[in-house]
């Protein structure tokens, strides 16, 4: 069924809402990588609001997903890509941000030619972890931590997918099989049904560590860099006791780092940022962000004929 | 660096909404612009008035071709254009890259790797200009952005098509001295050579953060271009053979741009790979920042009355300056394509009562306005004093005369007329001008004044027979009472209008009311070679005729002349700190001439014998008379009062810091200072207590002043700049 705003344009480009899509946001990740949502970037019909715009999967509950697209706006720290704009009711889901241009972790390695370099994954696994820990600080958990939901931006990583191991199916119901789940990243207890808890976020963040230094979510442990082999392997302990706290990573990780900056609101002083400075992406990483940013500068996208009110369920005026 | 729009920019031009300025100048502005289907582009426009020229609409023109022959790789993608429109623009790529210069300013020389990846790309962006017989001819720093793909070459406005002289004006040296090839700085064709010369200039620059020939007035750059040794101090020792080869004076001993990049790099990795981390991080930075919201725009602010304030809105100066300098031929583009932080201060009006409560700052003050009308022509025919007339500010942009508005420096677009600048004096309250004869076979002159109300050029009835209109070189000296003095030439003009070795010159003096010539005399003859006008600065003393007269190029003379006959009565070589430095007036009084160089000396009107000298082993700026008291730049010793009658030295300014005073321009007095320039400042010292009282940010070399809008106009190559006079 067809609901209002939604649908094909006349040139074909896909519309949710306002937007209008200029391209896939995952066009270039590897085959088989697991993307918890369809990702976007898309742009309003006047051309002047450029966004990155999420909507769920066939399989995924769209009631669901909406509900958390709703709780992610009020999510805080640094490295985080909150909803800011919803679809409206009985519309069909989709939930919105400002557009920055950044690469998921997957397409960020492929660019590179494999895995990133140590001190990427370390300011990585630094950034990453102050940001569950002000999520953890909120009493929300992100439950969505996989290597596609990790962009990296020029300037450091964004958390995206917030939720969605809930929005995959509700507590109790095994999750292992469900689509755009990533298997090597769901915490064991929730796989078999378990409500997500701080300690599930540390271990997919373990995952997603290891894969952005080797290339896989469940690595040997020999394929590890040595100075990230105990903390990856204690991450992803299947035993929830045995991961480490989010304070211990970022200890191991940035020991003789300085935190700095002001704390502000919920967020504790930084030592990411330290670790985030010049030269902490591979240029060629660098280069393909630039270059999603210069090409959606210059798309232009098919201008949508005058809205005109479509009765419910009906089409799209044809082009003229 | 973007700033919001001002009331009165246009909504959109063509299909394009405008969300931002980029920069702006005499020439026009750049905008961030987006089209309907929300594609970002640097949308350049040219004035509607000086679009009313049709040799600078050619060259918007040929600037759009030539960033299409150059391609999307190595040139800002063309992405529109209309230069036929009342306000012809083009639209480009918005370029996520700093200028080269801005990157080596802000992270330091680059490294070797960098230099050479730099430089092997570059050679193949020249590679492919000049197999489309195109060649740049102002290659420089802040004509190439660096993106994490790699340079783009930008600003083709003097770019021209090779053997294509229909936008040449004789003499015009266009180009950036700093970068020039020496045969570009001899006048002469600038071939791919040329542009192999300045691209190694310019990766001399990258690597050290120096321009190989230096800095410095324009004059004296042009000299080491063309004779002195590159300094390639700092440049990696693995380069230095290479780039010296490439910066032979001889063009035939440089190797081709294959050659050079086949020497710089073997092409492996990206070029990403080969950028320091923080230039990287940089343009990584520009390409998130452009998608942030655009700043409202402004709304119209009340037009300042007077220049009291000489506090001005904070700016940038820097960056300011630097896509300023960017602006080669036509418009800042690099500026445009630069990208980065909105930038909302600077251009605030600031509450009445606000300015006050700051303390009073002194030191460093910013200019009252700035106008990059970016073809100052300081070079070549030369630039002479920007004259006030009818309320607006007249001075040389392009070698044509043009004016702006004194209160905010901006071109005022109605055009009555297009003339070369040396062809046109004030005078009696009225515009004189040299112009074609219509009334005979249309090749000879006639002197003219331009009627503002009218918008209307009268002829007088001074008829300059037999003269050359054709010939650009023509000169129109002075007007005293209803005498003009023109310098005339007769015989065919060349090709580029300039001097021929057939040419015969006279100084002519003609009576405007009556419109005969009172005398007419022979002139030396000019090569076809010279690029230099016969008078630097004319003046009527009495019954004298005093000028800076260069009988040869390069050689000034102080010559005086009768003005009842027109003879020689002296005439004695003036040893100027560079001939250029002479074009700032004449320093005569009824018994006097006064001199600056070496000695600061007065001769006597009537014979040229020495009245005076003084000698203290420095060398002194050429002299401002006012009220009887003679004010030079001493070498080393600062702004120096002297008493004219008698050459008795009457204070030396009280400052410790008199090492960097600069003797290539005369002093500006006004009631309650006099300004001179000292390092990157201009210095306003009190003439009660010879203490520096305020400076001023200057990159300019020539100082003018218009005392009727109580302004200093500083003029450098790519900038006219004004500051208050008190």
């Amino acid at each position: 069924m067809r609901t209002p705003g939604t649908g094909q344009t006349p040139r074909g480009a896909r519309r949710f809402g306002p937007y209008t899509v200029v391209t896939r946001l995952d066009a270039g990740i590897p085959a088989h990588t697991p993307v918890p949502e369809h990702r976007f970037i898309a742009r309003s019909a006047d051309g002047d609001r450029t966004v990155l715009l999420s909507s769920p999967l066939a399989t995924a509950d769209p009631q669901r997903f909406m509900a958390e697209a709703d709780a992610s706006r009020y999510l805080l720290g640094p490295w985080v890509l909150p909803a800011v704009e919803l679809a409206a009711p009985g519309e069909q889901a989709w939930h919105a941000r400002p557009y920055l241009p950044a690469l998921p972790l997957p397409v960020a390695l492929a660019v590179h030619g494999g895995p990133l370099p140590e001190r990427t994954v370390r300011a990585l696994a630094v950034a990453l972890a102050e940001n569950l820990a002000v999520i953890h600080g909120q009493n929300l958990t992100h439950a969505g931590l996989c290597p596609s939901a990790a962009l990296i931006g020029a300037d450091g990583p964004r958390l995206t997918c917030f939720g969605a191991v809930r929005a995959a199916g509700p507590d109790g119901a095994p999750r292992r099989e469900s689509a755009g789940l990533d298997p090597g990243s769901l915490p064991p207890e929730q796989a078999t049904g378990g409500q997500p808890r701080p300690l599930g976020d540390v271990y997919a963040l373990g995952a997603t560590l290891a894969y952005a230094a080797t290339g896989y979510t469940m690595p040997e442990r020999e394929e590890l860099p040595p100075a990230l082999r105990s903390l990856v392997t204690r991450c992803l302990s299947r035993d929830p006791v045995h991961r480490p706290q989010l304070s211990q990573v970022i200890d191991e990780l940035a020991g003789d780092v300085a935190p700095s900056g002001i704390p502000a609101g919920f967020a504790s002083p930084t030592r990411a940022e330290a670790l985030l400075g010049p030269g902490w992406l591979p240029g060629r990483v660098v280069a393909a962000i630039v270059h999603q940013s210069a090409s959606v500068l210059a798309a232009e996208v098919a201008v949508p004929a005058p809205a005109q009110p479509s009765p419910p369920g009906g089409s799209p005026a044809p082009a003229a | 660096m973007p700033t919001p729009l001002t009331h009165d920019d246009p909504v959109a031009l063509g299909p394009y909404r405008l969300l931002a300025r980029l920069g702006s100048g005499g020439m026009g502005t750049v905008y961030l612009a987006r089209s309907a289907g929300g594609r970002t582009v640097a949308l350049k426009t040219m004035h509607a008035g000086i679009a009313a020229d049709p040799a600078a609409r050619t060259r918007f023109r040929l600037e759009a071709d030539a960033a299409r022959v150059i391609g999307d790789r190595f040139g800002a993608r063309v992405m529109d254009a209309d230069p036929l429109a009342k306000t012809p623009w083009l639209a480009t790529e918005y370029v996520l890259g700093p200028p080269l210069d801005e990157a080596v300013e802000s992270g330091g020389p680059l490294p070797e790797q960098s230099v050479r990846a730099l430089g092997a790309a570059l050679c193949s962006a020249l590679g492919q200009l000049h197999r489309s017989d195109v060649v740049h001819r102002d290659l420089k720093p802040s004509n190439i952005l660096v993106t994490a793909y790699g340079p783009k070459v930008i600003d083709f406005g003097i770019a021209r098509a090779i053997g294509d002289d229909r936008l040449t004006r004789a003499g015009a040296a266009v180009g950036t001295p700093a970068f020039m090839s020496p045969e570009q700085a001899a006048g002469q064709d600038h071939d791919a050579a040329g542009d192999v010369f300045a691209l190694a200039g310019v990766l001399v620059y990258a690597a050290t953060g120096r321009a190989p020939f230096g800095h410095g007035q324009a004059a004296d750059l042009l000299y080491r271009v063309r004779y002195a040794e590159a300094d390639l101090s700092g440049v990696p020792a693995a380069l230095v053979p290479l780039l010296a080869r490439c910066l032979a004076k001889e063009p035939g001993e440089r190797p081709t741009t294959e050659q050079l990049a086949a020497g710089l790099h073997d092409g492996s990795g990206e070029f990403a790979e080969h950028l320091p981390p923080g230039l990287l991080a940089d343009i990584g930075r520009r390409a998130a920042e452009v998608w942030r919201p655009a700043p409202p725009r402004l709304p119209a602010q009340p037009v300042e009355a007077g220049h009291d304030m000489v506090t001005s809105p904070a700016r940038h100066g820097a960056s300011r300056r630097r896509f300023l300098a960017a602006a080669g031929g036509a418009l800042a583009v690099s500026a445009a394509a630069g990208g980065g932080v909105w930038w909302y201060r600077g251009r605030r009006a600031v509450p009445a009562g606000a300015e006050k409560k700051e303390p009073e700052q002194t030191r460093n003050l910013e200019p009252l306005w700035e106008n990059n009308g970016s073809d100052l022509d300081v070079f070549g025919w030369g630039l002479l004093a920007p004259y006030h007339a009818n309320g607006s500010i007249w001075l040389n942009l392009h070698a044509i005369a043009k004016r702006l508005d004194p209160s905010t420096g901006q071109l005022q677009e109605k055009m009555p007329f297009d003339t070369d600048w040396w062809q046109a004096t004030a005078a009696n309250g009225r515009l004189y001008l040299l112009d074609t004869d219509f009334t005979g076979n249309g090749r000879s002159m006639v002197i003219a004044a331009w009627d503002e109300k009218q918008n209307y050029i009268h002829p007088t009835s001074t008829r300059l027979e037999a003269a050359s209109a054709e010939i650009m070189p023509n000169q129109l000296l002075c007007i005293s009472g209803d005498v003009a003095y023109v310098a005339v030439g007769y015989g065919k003009a060349p090709e580029d209008k300039g001097f021929s070795d057939s040419q015969i010159w006279t100084l002519r003096a003609a009576d405007l009311r009556t419109g005969r010539t009172l005398w007419n005399k022979p002139l030396p003859k000019r090569s076809g070679k010279s690029k230099r006008l016969h008078f630097l600065a004319a003046k009527v003393v009495g019954d004298r005729l005093v000028t800076h007269q260069e009988p040869a190029d390069g050689k000034v003379h102080i010559v005086v002349r009768d003005t009842r006959d027109g003879t020689v009565l002296w005439d004695e070589p003036y040893d100027a700190d560079g001939p250029d430095s002479l074009r700032s007036g004449i320093a005569a009084d009824e018994n006097h001439v006064y001199l600056g160089g070496a000695r600061l000396r007065a001769l006597r009107l009537s014979d040229g014998g020495q009245a005076w000298a003084l000698r203290s082993g420095q060398a002194y700026s050429p002299p401002t008379l006012h009220e009887g008291v003679l004010y030079t730049v001493g070498e080393g010793a600062g702004l120096t009062a002297v008493d004219a009658a008698r050459g008795k030295t009457l204070w030396t300014e009280t400052t410790a810091e008199a090492d960097r005073a600069y003797t290539g321009w005369r002093p500006i007095v006004g009631t309650r200072y006099a300004y001179y320039k000292n390092g990157l400042q201009l210095r306003a010292v009190s003439l009660s207590d010879h203490t520096t009282a305020l400076t001023f940010r200057t990159t300019a070399e020539h100082f003018h002043t218009d005392t009727r809008a109580g302004l200093i106009l500083g003029v450098d190559p790519g900038l006219i700049s004004a500051y208050p006079l008190k």
